[in-house]
């Protein structure tokens, strides 16, 4: 038998750069196209600056609520009828908010484009909102809710957030809202919220793929032609303030957990801030890939999880750094003592030359992999849209990892990562767990009843 | 004047036999700078022998902790430099490897691939076996017994398939038999199983097929085939399961939950082409029969994020096709479960042609979903060939299931979906969960 034992050298590298797209008007409305050839399907994506940060005060998770309801009937069709329209043109509507935006769309046949557009203009310009169908969706989500947070990881966070946040900020609560301000919403609310944030102004509409295919300039007209209003000021965010600095400990508890769910983290910079790269690629040596440290830690060498994994959720507004992983109840405390200290001695001492080499090498190198397709493709021109990034952004971006120094990724190091500011997030068992944590030393425990 | 892209998939491709027996299937795509290498093993959880449930999946961790070249982290370091991504996966029917890399890393993907198919042994030390054994029950931890409903799985292949049949355990397996995996098992699974001739390996991307062949034979050429294989275990069982099994099973959930599962005809029959169709039908996307009536009209059953009704695609004796039925806060289960069953038995009194027509373009958008990415398209191509041994059927696969009439869907659904042939799982809330051992005994 035989092996070649010597590793191959990797040949010349090919040229990538973001696949090149076009920023236009079309019937007075904001277009993005993208011409991706020999694609059978493509990506028809609506972005409105109509994410959780802009809902009004008490009136959290009803920018998810909008998403869904405008399914759920619009213009000629009834909810059934609308899912039905599309699925026979083999297009599958897609809807999602998140802090900073809400999106909806479909990925259809190219070749059916403008009937998809049909469908996307009548849902977000003539959606009935009816109340039985409103009340139906506010419910359903509400027994969403109740059905995530039942499951550790969604319970984590979003104790998470409510123990990072002070509790009057937005963030302190999900991006999705709590069961209690889901319930509390009126039909009312959701048609406000539609009737001051969807407005053409407000939004950018993104088409990708065969453009030789389809007739996208068609499409577009379809969804802005004679649609007119103006959207409401964005409020301003209400400052995010952390709840506190110093490290502690919050343990939720849920009895009969075999595992523990670890988050620990704190309160982070905004997506502008200047040291993103080198803050992201730290991140990335930290918790951002199979090989990084807490990976290693948890996981190849003490085997007490999964997985481990962390890094930075850089929003509009502020951000987060959080730690994660799930690991097996009996060593709870000693994998949280892990996770915190490789924070620590990143913190303290940062990352080496040959994980910098690695880190950066597998950031810049994935990008084309992480563009593969239309849906991708739509996805980053609409985060350009959300953080008003120039055309170039992704180029760009690749060219700044390449040229990421240690120098800069140590400084962000020092100054991003805050060990003593920790807040830890358990869930787990609590008459396992508790008095081990106590010991652990980081910080005072805070033991809360899950109720989810 | 508009161009017209093909609606169906028809990918040229190569498929060149080594002498060593590995298949390989080649497929350029010059899109993006990019290459997908995928390995299907033809061995999965139904060739585990009892004692050892869950083995070929922790074998699978066992395959990223090095080879006779490759140091303990270097799979997952060298791909991750080279700024490519990689995984392993493990089910009833395979066991697969897969890197999706800048085209110009191509070869160290081949290099890593070849190094571990014939030369794990080398690295392979009771360590490495003790701590992805670890890992791995934290997976099953993470993923099924700590979860709400995390054991419905387990349940599902207990009741769907008789006693002794390879499919009567999960992939996951159970704690007790990953316990007692030695070192012993690890090195007899992988002489019986991992050769090249059990093996299919596709390439998918900015590739020369030319070049891609000589560079895969260079690498795998001087792994010596094996020449036999184990046969596989015995599959053969009854049709139909006979009659209705029913388990309840107190969770700590926050709402009931049924799950149905039938046993039918397994992958590559044409009544699992109708049943795939029938699954889209009765609930898959949000025009179909449950939708319509238990979220819309109803209220009884939570809006499913994917789809309601879905089939399994095994391969040897039979195989289940799934109904997933979360109730709404409030509902009454046994209305939802009784309503259900109406539905779904009702598919067999006939099935519209718009019916049909929405199924077929739903299903053929979801096929090129799954082809639109190279990696996608890669692992595609190894499943059909380790499965059916044609390599083609990534292009006439579709084509056949499209054209299931709907008098074939209603036929299925009668032969089937039927009260002595199902398996149904009802989760209650509760402050203690019992152990689904007890539950289920």
């Amino acid at each position: 038998m035989s092996l070649v034992s010597q590793r191959p050298e990797p040949g010349p590298p090919r040229p990538w750069s973001f696949p090149s797209f076009e920023r236009r008007e079309v019937a007075g409305g904001r277009v993005i196209t993208c011409h991706l050839p020999g694609k059978p399907l493509a990506v028809l994506e609506l972005v409105a600056d109509a994410g959780a940060v802009t809902e009004p005060a008490g009136k959290e998770g009803v920018a998810e609520i909008v998403v869904r309801a405008l399914s759920e009937g619009a213009g000629e069709y009834d909810a059934y009828g609308f899912a039905v329209a599309g699925e026979r043109l083999g297009a599958t509507w897609r809807s999602h908010t998140d802090w900073d935006s809400f999106r909806c769309g479909f990925e259809v046949p190219v070749g059916d484009l403008v009937g998809a557009a049909e469908l996307l203009a009548a849902a977000v310009r003539e959606p009935r909102l009816d109340e039985a169908s409103l009340l139906r969706v506010r419910d359903e989500r509400v027994d969403e809710i109740r059905l995530d947070l039942s499951q550790p990881g969604p319970r984590a966070g979003a104790a998470f957030a409510a123990a990072v946040w002070a509790p009057d900020c937005r963030y302190a609560v999900p991006d999705g809202g709590t069961a209690e301000t889901v319930a509390a919403l009126t039909p009312d609310d959701v048609r406000d919220f539609h009737g001051t944030r969807l407005r053409p102004d407000a939004v950018t509409l993104v088409i990708v793929g065969d453009l030789d295919a389809t007739d996208a300039d068609a499409a577009a007209r379809v969804v802005f032609d004679g649609w007119s209003g103006t959207c409401t000021e964005t409020p301003p965010l209400r400052p995010p303030v952390p709840r506190s600095t110093g490290a502690r400990v919050v343990l939720v508890d849920r009895p009969g957990s075999v595992q523990s769910m670890l988050y620990a983290g704190h309160d982070a910079p905004n997506r502008r801030t200047p040291d993103y790269v080198p803050m992201t690629t730290m991140a990335l040596v930290l918790g951002g890939m199979f090989n990084s440290r807490l990976n290693y830690r948890l996981r190849e060498d003490k085997g007490y999880s999964y997985g481990a994994f962390g890094g930075f959720d850089a929003r509009r507004d502020a951000g987060i750094f959080v730690a994660r992983s799930a690991v097996q109840t009996e060593v709870t405390a000693p994998a949280l003592v892990a996770a915190v200290a490789e924070i620590r001695t990143m913190h303290e001492t940062g990352s080496t030359d040959p994980e910098l080499e690695q880190a950066r090498s597998y950031r810049a190198g994935v990008f084309p992999i992480n563009f593969a397709g239309p849906g991708a493709v739509a996805s980053g021109l609409a985060d350009l849209v959300v953080h008003d990034l120039p055309d170039d952004h992704y180029d760009r971006l690749r060219q700044d990892v390449l040229d990421v120094r240690l120098d800069a990724v140590n400084a962000a190091a020092a100054q991003r990562l805050r060990p003593d500011d920790l807040v830890s997030v358990v869930v787990g068992d609590a008459s396992a767990v508790a008095d081990e944590l106590r010991a652990a030393g980081l910080g005072p425990v805070e033991v809360l009843t899950d109720e989810g | 004047m508009l161009t017209v892209v093909p609606v169906l998939p028809d990918y040229p491709y190569t498929l060149h036999t080594l002498d060593n027996g590995l298949r390989v299937v080649v497929i350029e795509d010059h899109l993006a700078p990019v290459a997908a290498v995928n390995v299907w093993y033809d061995v999965g959880s139904r060739h585990e022998t009892p004692g050892r449930t869950g083995f070929a999946h922790l074998f699978e961790h066992l395959m990223f902790q090095g080879s006779t070249h490759v140091s303990r982290n270097d799979h997952f370091g060298l791909i991750s430099a080279a700024g490519g991504t990689l995984n392993g996966t493990t089910w009833c029917d395979r066991t697969n490897y897969y890197e999706t890399v800048p085209a110009h890393h191509l070869e160290t993907a081949l290099w890593l691939e070849a190094d571990r198919m014939g030369g794990l042994l080398d690295a392979l030390d009771q360590q490495n076996l003790d701590n992805q054994r670890e890992v791995v029950k934290n997976e099953k931890r993470q993923t099924r017994d700590n979860q709400p409903y995390g054991s419905w799985l387990d349940l599902v292949h207990r009741h769907a398939w008789p006693e002794g049949h390879p499919y009567q355990h999960s992939t996951i397996g159970s704690m007790a038999d990953l316990d007692a995996a030695s070192l012993e098992d690890a090195r007899g699974f992988y002489s019986t199983w991992y050769g090249p001739d059990n093996a299919v390996l596709s390439v998918v991307g900015d590739v020369d097929t030319a070049a891609t062949l000589d560079a895969v034979s260079r690498y795998f050429g001087g792994i010596p085939a094996k020449g036999s294989y184990p046969p596989s275990p015995p599959s053969d069982l009854p049709r139909l399961i006979g009659a209705e099994v029913r388990r309840t099973v107190p969770d700590r959930v926050p709402v009931p939950r049924v799950f149905v599962a039938y046993r039918c005809p397994p992958f590559g029959t044409p009544e699992f082409d109708a049943l795939e169709l029938a699954a889209i039908v009765l609930g898959g996307g949000r025009g179909c029969r449950l939708y319509k009536s238990l979220v819309l009209d109803r209220g009884l059953l939570q809006a499913p994020d994917g789809d309601v009704t879905s089939t399994w695609p095994f391969v040897a004796g039979a195989t289940v096709f799934i109904a997933d039925l979360p109730a709404r806060e409030g509902a009454d289960i046994a209305e939802l479960e009784a309503a259900y069953h109406e539905i779904a038995e009702g598919l067999g009194d006939g099935v519209t042609e718009a019916e049909m027509e929405r199924a077929r373009a739903v299903h053929t958008s979801t096929w090129l979903h799954h082809l639109a990415t190279v990696d996608g398209r890669a692992d595609m191509f190894s499943q059909v060939t380790t499965l059916f041994g044609d390599p083609g059927l990534v292009n006439t696969l579709l084509p056949r299931q499209l054209a299931v009439t709907a008098d074939d869907v209603a036929a299925v659904a009668r032969d089937f979906l039927r009260p002595d042939n199902r398996v149904v799982l009802v989760f209650e809330p509760a402050g203690d969960p019992e152990d689904t051992e007890e539950a289920a005994a």
